[in-house]
């Protein structure tokens, strides 16, 4: 993933982003930081070409996302999985049926659906869960739920928009494990959080973002200067 | 397969989901392609006696008296020549009476013959039958021009033109008061597909972010406003096929002699009118909602 002078510029004036420099090797782990409103999910929303770039250059997987045609969006979202703060699963399906609604909808035949989907699951441990509805699990088990959906195409890119936003400590703890684990098996993974004691802790690569530009960009720890 | 079978079924979820907006839809559906229905019969009616009293159309021509057999012979030879001439019919002065007092006879009057026996009012005329009566017109003035011969033209063009006028004016109506009631369908059926879309933002949502091909998207929805459009002209058509034989019955009652009903062709006709408007009311409408309202 690279981002090369890029600039958001949303209609109504607002400068989301400011000549931002970002490059992501494949394989990492990193921390987006920063303050509401620093740009962090205007980012997110860049890279999975829900906005495209005002200005600069956005390439992801070698595809330079400002001149790809519509109809390859959803290809390249594919390749890209995407977690939320408020996980966005279907309460009316069940766990399975939730991992197995991503495949489904992107014309998967039902004989590769099945293995995939029982593969995601045991990643994240809820095998046993898969007949439940969501309302029937902890926040931890729905956010596995989520982490599940995400991996079952297989993708190269995690994006965790605040994933432990919603959890407490120990679960968060959890969360974070399961996606150093999925970073460990080669995937590309980048969570943007609030949570101090987290990026403090696992001393990973640190991008900060302020006021739409980036304010640092290191491996190490997390001082509250926001 | 895999797409079909994913979109139906999504579809007739919503549909479901969604059921007390997708019935109101359904009926003003059917009252609309009812409308549509009673719309083609009419006029198809209207029609069917306007070719009906046309085919019995003639212009006559009443000849002076006391003309030379042999001009009248030569007159009618002439006329018969004419293109848009099929028949021409000599009626004689005696006949022309005799003709008269027949019908007074058959209508259940008095018998006047025999006032008549010194004096007789009638002229000789010849009877004209056109291929095409909308050119009685042209025959009409061809004749008024044999002052000769002709005494005076008898025509129907006025009653005919009126029909005529009346069959178009319907049609206009008709396709006016149509065109509010598909508008009303329209924009219903884009209503009902928009609350579909609503009540499925978060499930559209998940689908783009997993990188769902937009017809896995969009394909539900306009299958949904395709759906409402069959179901509401089966129910049109079930209805139509339960009221037919008293609409006919009516129909031929109002009409006597003239040949109206529910042929074969007219049914075929009316079907595929029912059906070709629901599907695409349904299909068109559900079709601009996912476009207004999905990005």
């Amino acid at each position: 993933m690279r981002l090369e002078g890029v600039t958001k510029t949303y209609p109504n004036g607002k400068q989301a982003l400011i000549d931002v420099d970002l490059i992501i090797p494949e394989g990492d782990f990193l921390f987006l930081v920063g303050p509401s409103g620093a740009g962090k999910s205007t980012l997110i929303k860049l890279l999975v070409r829900d906005e495209t770039a005002s200005e600069g250059r956005v390439e992801v997987a070698g595809h330079d996302l400002g001149h790809m045609k519509k109809r390859a969006v959803p290809l390249l979202r594919r390749r890209i999985g995407i977690v939320f703060q408020d996980f966005r699963l279907l309460p009316r399906k069940t766990v399975y049926e939730n991992v197995a609604f991503a495949l489904e909808v992107t014309g998967t035949p039902r004989k590769l659906m099945v293995p995939a989907v029982e593969r995601a699951l045991a990643l994240v441990g809820l095998t046993e869960q898969a007949r439940q509805r969501p309302d029937q699990l902890s926040g931890g088990e729905q956010q596995r739920t989520a982490i599940a959906r995400a991996m079952v195409h297989d993708p190269r890119l995690i994006i965790a928009d605040e994933p432990t936003g919603n959890l407490d400590p120990l679960i968060s703890w959890e969360i974070i494990q399961l996606l150093l684990r999925i970073n460990e098996m080669g995937t590309t993974v980048m969570m943007a959080t609030h949570d101090a004691e987290v990026v403090t802790a696992l001393r990973r690569r640190v991008v900060g973002l302020e006021d739409g530009r980036v304010v640092r960009d290191e491996v190490g720890g997390y001082h509250r200067e926001y | 397969m895999h797409f079909l079978r994913f979109s139906v079924r999504q579809s007739l979820q919503g549909l479901w989901r969604n059921r007390v907006m997708n019935i109101a839809a359904t009926v003003t559906m059917v009252l609309m392609l009812l409308m549509l229905a009673a719309l083609v019969i009419v006029i198809s009616g209207v029609e069917a006696g306007l070719s009906y009293v046309e085919s019995k159309v003639e212009v006559r021509a009443e000849l002076h008296d006391g003309l030379l057999e042999e001009r009248v012979l030569e007159f009618q030879e002439r006329l018969s020549g004419l293109p848009e001439v099929s028949s021409v019919n000599y009626v004689s002065k005696e006949q022309a009476l005799a003709n008269f007092s027949q019908s007074r006879v058959d209508q259940g009057q008095e018998d006047i013959t025999g006032l008549y026996t010194e004096f007789n009012p009638f002229f000789a005329y010849v009877a004209i039958e056109l291929r095409d009566p909308r050119q009685s017109r042209e025959l009409i003035s061809t004749l008024e021009a044999e002052t000769g011969l002709v005494r005076t033209v008898l025509g129907q063009q006025s009653g005919i033109d009126k029909l005529v006028g009346l069959t178009s004016q319907l049609r206009n109506l008709g396709v006016v008061v149509l065109g509010f009631a598909g508008l009303t369908v329209l924009l219903i059926v884009i209503n009902s597909i928009r609350m579909a879309l609503m009540a499925r933002a978060q499930e559209i949502e998940i689908m783009r972010l997993v990188g769902a091909s937009d017809r896995y998207v969009r394909w539900p929805f306009i299958l949904e406003g395709v759906f409402i459009g069959l179901v509401g002209a089966v129910i049109t058509l079930l209805l139509l096929l339960v009221a037919s034989p008293p609409i006919s019955d009516l129909a031929s009652d109002i009409a006597g002699s003239v040949p109206l009903g529910f042929d074969r062709s007219l049914t075929l006709q009316i079907m595929g009118i029912v059906i070709g408007a629901g599907l695409g009311l349904g299909g068109v409408g559900a079709w601009i909602s996912v476009r207004t309202y999905l990005r």
